[in-house]
């Protein structure tokens, strides 16, 4: 007997790119697309009942994103690699869906020559994103500004790390300031001191940083 | 010399006008007959030798010009009762008792003119004033008519501009991303056939994505900020970028903590005030350092934007004047309040502040 064929999850709200990206796939003889949605939802009840080995998200798609449902998957399905298709721009998406759980980002207008490589890819258990971006994250990483996760955060000071953490959980400066009791300008100057010492470019870094360090460590 | 005097003195007689204009009838009336009163007493001491016929005309002028006709032919008539008989109560004697009688019909008449000629001419002026007041209505009416289109012509386009961005990037290009596909596949299957045409597929997926690309583009030109609410943050940051790389100038976006805008409306009107300021500094300003800023306080979010240039000229020429008022139109669509100004010690400052609506519980 043949060796069974990988199982492929499609969710995108675009009827033509479903049914040429199931084309495409169906003409590698591993490949089998075994399943598509259009919105978040079903595609997560589909996706538990088929348990596929590989997913392809949309970021923009029905009721919903697709950086959600790549957390819900990766919390309810580990085994299913995910892989982003998207219209939207690698440079503002690629690092906010792979620290979401994907395995792999694709520009949709480079996906028709990378798409079969990038499952590959993924199914031999790497990550794929593009040189350009492989490029920028490197920059950071020397820069030290991937590390910001553990060590980094750990230097800051208390009332800067209580400013750190409310904005993680999404209140604003504002409100940042009343709850701490302490005027705006103090939260800014937080927040200057914060970008220092974590190396953060800006204050759009900052908050997605902050963000992410709260979803890691969750304070109640 | 003599032109400055008289023209101190009409300024002084139209502010007293107008201080007068606003006492009740009544009063001015009592005034008037205080003045008939005071100039009869002065009259009857001074005897009758001296004439005090003209300073009748003070209250006869001001019972004429601001109480009304009827009022200033009493006043006139009293007038000339009062003089006539602070004579007569003197004692003094005419050669014929016709002469007084004679003196106090000319003396009315010559009262009786002036009370109409002042009656006319408050008429005429009243006209006048009314007719200022109408075309002043009219115009401010069409002012603010035109404003109003303005602003509904900036919103149509903004509108137009957004959905047709948004077919673009959602309609088009995915459709094209479905041709690339299909090209794909067709690709494949002609290279499996070891058919030379399946380098000319190649070149259709290529092409396509190329399409792909350009309209993307177009998109971002129409639609520049993501719906997120740091969205305008991102933006504002790959616009000075773009902008400091595409004109050769210093250009940075600066923003001490997050500032979120939810309203994707506002986040698009207040990226198109920074788009339109900077492109000012680069073509009108010559600037060769340009600073973005988004700032949040406890009362309000400002944008501003800051260039070293050579600054507004004074006065504007009229196709700046456009763009500025776009700007304050934008500015008025999202509630905030646009100030433009020359910035010291040189370069022009604008500013868009958005007060902040409810406090936070």
């Amino acid at each position: 007997m043949n060796k069974p064929k990988v199982k492929i999850f499609l969710v995108d709200d675009h009827p033509l790119v479903r049914e040429w990206l199931t084309n495409l796939i169906h003409q590698q003889p591993d490949l089998i697309v075994c399943g598509e949605s259009e919105d978040v939802p079903r595609a997560l009840q589909k996706i538990s009942a088929i348990k596929p080995d590989v997913a392809i998200v949309d970021i923009s798609i029905k009721h919903g994103s697709g950086i959600e449902l790549i957390k819900s998957l990766k919390a309810l399905h580990p085994d299913v690699a995910t892989i982003v298709l998207s219209m939207h721009d690698e440079k503002l998406y690629a690092e906010r869906a792979l620290r979401a759980g994907a395995r792999g980002y694709v520009m949709k207008s480079e996906t028709a020559k990378k798409v079969i490589m990038v499952i590959r890819q993924v199914l031999a258990g790497k990550i794929y994103m593009s040189e350009s971006i492989a490029a920028v994250f490197a920059e950071k990483f020397v820069d030290g500004r991937l590390l910001a996760s553990g060590s980094l955060v750990e230097q800051l000071s208390d009332r800067e790390l209580e400013t750190f953490q409310l904005l993680g959980k999404g209140y604003e400066t504002r409100q940042v300031a009343e709850m701490m009791n302490v005027s705006m300008k103090t939260v800014q100057a937080h927040c200057a001191h914060i970008k220092e010492k974590l190396k953060l470019a800006n204050a759009a870094e900052l908050l997605r940083e902050a963000v992410r360090w709260q979803e890691n460590n969750p304070t109640g | 010399m003599q032109t400055e005097a008289a023209a101190r003195i009409c300024f002084f007689m139209f502010r007293w006008i107008e201080k007068f204009e606003r006492r009740s009838h009544a009063f001015l009336a009592v005034v008037a007959l205080g003045i008939v009163a005071i100039i009869g007493f002065v009259d009857f001491i001074t005897g009758f030798e001296t004439s005090y016929s003209i300073f009748y005309l003070l209250a006869i002028g001001l019972a004429a010009w601001f109480v009304g006709r009827g009022f200033a032919i009493f006043v006139s008539v009293l007038s000339v009762v009062v003089s006539l008989a602070g004579d007569l109560a003197r004692g003094e004697h005419f050669s014929s008792p016709l002469i007084p009688a004679w003196n106090a019909i000319i003396l009315l008449t010559f009262y009786l003119v002036v009370v109409w000629l002042l009656a006319r001419l408050r008429a005429f002026h009243n006209n006048l004033e009314g007719q200022v007041r109408q075309r002043t209505a009219a115009l401010t009416e069409e002012m603010a008519e035109r404003e109003r289109l303005e602003r509904e012509l900036l919103e149509i386009s903004e509108r137009e501009q957004r959905r047709i961005g948004q077919d673009l990037h959602d309609g088009l290009c995915q459709h094209l991303t479905g041709a690339t596909l299909a090209g794909q596949v067709l690709e494949e299957k002609l290279a499996a056939l070891n058919l030379s045409e399946a380098a000319d597929a190649k070149k259709v997926v290529e092409i396509v994505e190329d399409g792909i690309n350009l309209s993307r583009r177009l998109a971002k030109g129409l639609y520049p900020v993501e719906m997120e609410a740091d969205g305008l943050m991102l933006a504002l940051e790959e616009f000075a970028a773009t902008s400091g790389e595409l004109f050769k100038v210093s250009c940075r976006f600066e923003c001490d903590s997050p500032v979120l805008i939810h309203d994707p409306a506002t986040a698009g009107h207040l990226y198109r005030i920074a788009q339109e300021a900077v492109g000012n500094a680069i073509k009108h300003g010559k600037a060769g350092s340009i600073l973005i800023r988004l700032d949040a306080s406890e009362e309000s979010t400002m944008l501003s934007i800051k260039d070293d240039g050579v600054g507004l000229p004074e006065p504007l020429p009229k196709n700046r004047g456009i763009g500025l008022r776009i700007m304050a139109h934008r500015s008025a669509m999202i509630g905030g309040i646009f100030k433009v100004r020359r910035d010291e010690p040189g370069g022009t400052l604008a500013t868009c502040e958005l007060q902040t609506k409810s406090k936070p519980k």
